[in-house]
């Protein structure tokens, strides 16, 4: 009876490992067709990458994915599909960084002015989903459409506001929100050996994670959201909100979402600039696929994909392209895609083979 | 395409299944078939639902592959994996549900994928309109197809496989979706295939119109066949009892439990369509204690919007409801299932699992209040009641943790069953409680509706199984076009009678000149089904 239940969490990890083990064998291909030597590529990579300095910038950019992700599947166990949380962590990073570097928040004390700011940025990933959410109820509108339109909205948004004498000042060259003071910081976790330090918010990933696992697990909410993912007429059927279920989930994809940039912004740039991080939302896509909106699996796909791109960085200095790197990373998501379906068919067909035979050898048993 | 330039002569073995056998977990669909079907001749092959034809006719057409057994085709053993071969065999199949490009035209849809045969161009046309005058099929091959009537389509279908070099066509209930005329224009055209010495291999569960086409009948029962008969020398009565078989459990409620406590009170209800057609229309009736009320209907005359309403799943225009003393008609659905209100749904798969979760999660649905009283999950309670239920209810699965997509139909129905019936509900609301369930399971579910009734249950029960219907209500009314139309005593009723006033036909008058029943009519339910199915698409 065990072997029956446990053998999706077997099959999970297979399909992982063989898409992993698929993707670097497409990379290896990949490099000997351009001409490169893959096992030493591959050992640069890998030397480069465990260098402490390495190590730590994979952490940080790992906590900025694993949040990212954590919102879009917040959305996928609802089978809701918010492609735009890039959008709506940078319009939210951009207003709270506004908003940390204002006089107000400013005199704030310390503590408030940090929670402040991450209170602002939920608000704003939320409400920026959530319109997505209302348009979906009321009107109808495909999630998809709304939120990539909202993302091009956001950065108009972003475009105007971050202007001299609006809210932005100008920096050299550069235009950016008013730095947050040293109250407003969040100090750094000190690795050893390493010349930067980890963002002290990655507390603050790590407990979006266990409040992300045991809500969708352990809470009615969560079930709720899962059915409804499931099968929106049983999920209405058993009393569900499926409308209510539908605006909630997008808010609260959008208040993680809003979260992405607030490590960094709070750990380490301190200010919303036009060179602010792009793109993290769809890396989040990937990485929650590739972890099956499973928490853990989450924390691992992100910081696989953050190992890979840093560790990329060496490959310019070495004159090998460094999309090499993209091409592993989307060929990991392409192929687990593709396995997980092998393997779920697959895990079926054990499945109900198991329950054919037990019940053949029950009533055999009845039987004789 | 061999088969289309053998000699035709009437009367040899165009089709001959024997020994088939074919299993599904936890089920076999298929055990021991025997088939002859002789070429130029219409045969029927009917049976209760789930009895095995549409799994032994989708082996024939290629789609699954027999664990046991021999297919023969005009005498010569085959293999068929796939519905390309059983068509390079001659065999092809017109769906239940068309399987149609609406956008494009009848001559597209034709030749879409058989390019191969007469090209896409002039010959193809010639090619279809020759079918279509040889066998009376009447298609307009430049007309989109979005723009015709079911009965057209349907024969665009047929052309479809006879275009393909069908010389055997399996028609999966195909009067199922036909108004009366159509019925009778296809079975013309069927008349016409038999007299060009085609094979027509037809499937049904209505009697009468196999009595009126078929030349041999095969009755198949629990994935089997039991008899062959001659339609000539046999009765739908007749044909009814091979069909069900002699040993079903019988249906009936003992002393009864009514009490005068009304449990369940509805008052005009109406329910409106989006266009504004009212669905449900002014029903008024009251379920008292102990007491089970039938409704008797055919399917899409209002019952899946009365049973929605009163889930509130489905917004009535107007119209009252009460649970005891209180006025539940704006409460959302989740307060009247805490409020004591059970529900087995009409569509299992749709509306009552989750078939990719496992079964002690599919125990929380729709009873979330129970196992989250403060929003938190008690896993462990779900649990222990699914084993309770699994145990009690006699569901075959190997544990708890399955998926309850890996279980048979029926043992998905015990759970919903055992499910609803659990934290002693004061109303249940059962849409076809034993619809697909084996014998046993159906008797095991009725005593749980009786020992439940005997504890004070109300029940509102919705069926299209007539003698459940009989057999189980206190109270049996008829509803007709969203109408609660007659009220009849289920100790006396039989379901003849109660077939015809489910067709409109007014109960004080059961011998009504214009009323479609047959006298030796067995098995109202279905056939006067099919009639007044029709009667109300026609309006």
């Amino acid at each position: 009876m065990r072997r029956v239940a446990s053998s999706g969490l077997a099959l999970s990890v297979t399909a992982a490992f063989i898409a992993l083990v698929f993707a670097a064998l497409v990379t290896v291909g990949v490099l000997i067709v351009t001409g490169y030597p893959p096992v030493q590529t591959i050992e640069q990579m890998v030397t480069y990458g465990s260098e402490p300095d390495s190590v730590v910038n994979t952490i940080n950019r790992a906590t900025t994915f694993f949040l990212s992700a954590i919102a879009v599947a917040i959305g996928f166990q609802m089978k809701l599909f918010n492609i735009g949380v890039d959008g709506q962590y940078r319009l939210a990073a951009f207003l709270a960084a506004a908003a940390g570097g204002s006089a107000f928040v400013a005199g704030l004390p310390p503590g408030l002015q940090q929670l402040v700011i991450i209170v602002v940025a939920m608000l704003v990933g939320g409400v920026w989903a959530g319109i997505a959410g209302v348009l979906k109820v009321t009107r109808g509108v495909s999630e998809v459409i709304s939120t990539i339109m909202l993302n091009f909205i956001g950065g108009g948004v972003i475009s105007y506001l971050l202007s001299p004498g609006r809210l932005a000042i100008r920096e050299g060259n550069n235009l950016t929100t008013r730095p947050i003071g040293p109250d407003g910081q969040v100090p750094g976790i000190p690795f050893p050996d390493a010349n930067f330090a980890v963002y002290g918010l990655i507390v603050l990933a790590i407990v979006v994670g266990f409040l992300y696992h045991a809500g969708v697990r352990r809470t009615r909410f969560g079930f709720d959201l899962r059915a409804t993912g499931l099968s929106a007429p049983a999920a209405l059927a058993s009393g569900v909100d499926v409308r209510r279920m539908t605006v909630a989930a997008m808010l609260l994809s959008g208040l993680v979402a809003g979260l992405v940039g607030i490590p960094q912004l709070l750990g380490d740039a301190h200010r919303f600039a036009l060179d602010f991080p792009v793109g993290i939302g769809f890396t989040g896509i990937a990485i929650a696929l590739l972890g099956r909106n499973n928490a853990l699996g989450i924390a691992l796909s992100a910081l696989l994909f953050a190992f890979l791109t840093e560790s990329a960085q060496i490959l310019d200095l070495n004159e090998i392209p460094k999309e090499i790197v993209t091409i592993t990373q989307a060929v990991v998501v392409l192929s687990v895609v593709v396995v997980y379906e092998v393997v779920h068919r697959f895990g079926v067909r054990i499945q109900r083979q198991a329950v054919g035979r037990q019940l053949a050898t029950a009533e055999g048993g009845a039987a004789a | 395409m061999t088969s289309g330039e053998r000699p035709v002569s009437p009367g040899e073995t165009a089709v001959e299944l024997r020994g088939i056998t074919k299993r599904f977990p936890g089920v076999v669909a298929n055990h021991d078939v025997d088939l002859t079907v002789r070429r130029g001749t219409v045969h029927a092959v009917v049976g209760e639902n789930g009895a095995g034809k549409s799994t032994l006719m989708k082996i024939l057409y290629g789609m699954q592959a027999p664990d046991e057994g021999m297919i023969a085709i005009d005498g010569e053993t085959v293999r068929l994996g796939s519905p390309a071969e059983a068509i390079a065999h001659g065999i092809g199949m017109v769906h239940q549900h068309f399987m149609l490009a609406g956008n494009l035209t009848v001559l597209e849809n034709v030749v879409l994928g058989a390019e191969k045969a007469h090209g896409i161009g002039a010959a193809a046309r010639r090619r279809i309109m020759e079918i279509s005058d040889a066998y009376g099929l009447d298609v307009q091959p430049d007309r989109l197809v979005a723009e015709q009537g079911v009965g057209q389509l349907q024969r665009v279908e047929i052309l479809k496989v006879l275009y393909r070099g069908a010389r055997t066509l399996i028609l999966d209930e195909p009067t199922a979706v036909l108004v009366p005329q159509e019925v009778d224009k296809l079975f013309g055209n069927l008349r016409e295939l038999k007299r060009e010495g085609l094979t027509v291999i037809f499937i049904s569960h209505k009697l009468d119109e196999v009595l009126s086409v078929a030349d041999e009948i095969t009755v198949m029962r629990q994935g089997t066949t039991v008899a062959s008969v001659d339609p000539a020398g046999t009765s739908a009565r007749e044909l009814a009892t091979l069909m069900v078989g002699g040993e079903l459990p019988v249906p009936e409620l003992r002393e009864s439990t009514v009490t005068d406590t009304p449990v369940l009170d509805v008052r005009g209800l109406t329910v409106r369509t989006d266009e504004g057609r009212a669905v449900v229309s002014d029903v008024t009736f009251t379920i008292h204690e102990g007491e089970i009320l039938g409704i008797a209907g055919v399917e899409g005359n209002g019952q899946a919007e009365l049973i929605e309403a009163l889930m509130g799943v489905r917004q009535p225009e107007s119209g009252g409801i009460r649970l005891g003393e209180r006025d539940i008609a704006s409460w959302p659905t989740k307060r009247r299932r805490e409020a004591g209100i059970g529900y087995i749904p009409e569509d299992r798969h749709r509306q009552g699992l989750l078939l990719e979760s496992p079964l002690w999660e599919n125990r929380i649905l729709g009873h979330q209040g129970e196992f989250a009283p403060r929003g938190v999950l008690r896993l462990g309670r779900a649990r222990a009641d699914t084993r309770r239920i699994v145990d009690s209810y006699d569901v075959r699965t190997p544990g708890i943790g399955v998926d309850v997509d890996a279980l048979s139909g029926g043992n998905q129905q015990k759970l919903i069953v055992g499910r609803e019936m659990s934290g002693t509900p004061r109303v249940l609301i059962a849409a076809h409680p034993t619809r697909g369930v084996d014998v046993g399971a159906q008797a095991a579910i009725w005593e749980h509706l009786r020992a439940a009734r005997a504890d004070g249950l109300a029940v509102l029960l919705i069926s299209a199984d007539l003698d459940e219907l009989i057999g189980m209500s206190d109270t049996l009314r008829v509803i007709y076009r969203g109408e609660l139309v007659a009220e009849l005593d289920p100790a006396s009723v039989t379901p003849e009678d109660l077939g015809s006033a489910m067709t409109g036909a007014r109960p004080e008058a059961p011998e009504a000149p214009d009323s479609p029943d047959r006298p030796d009519r067995p098995d109202g339910p279905e056939a006067a089904g099919g009639d007044a199915g029709e009667d109300t698409k026609d309006a």
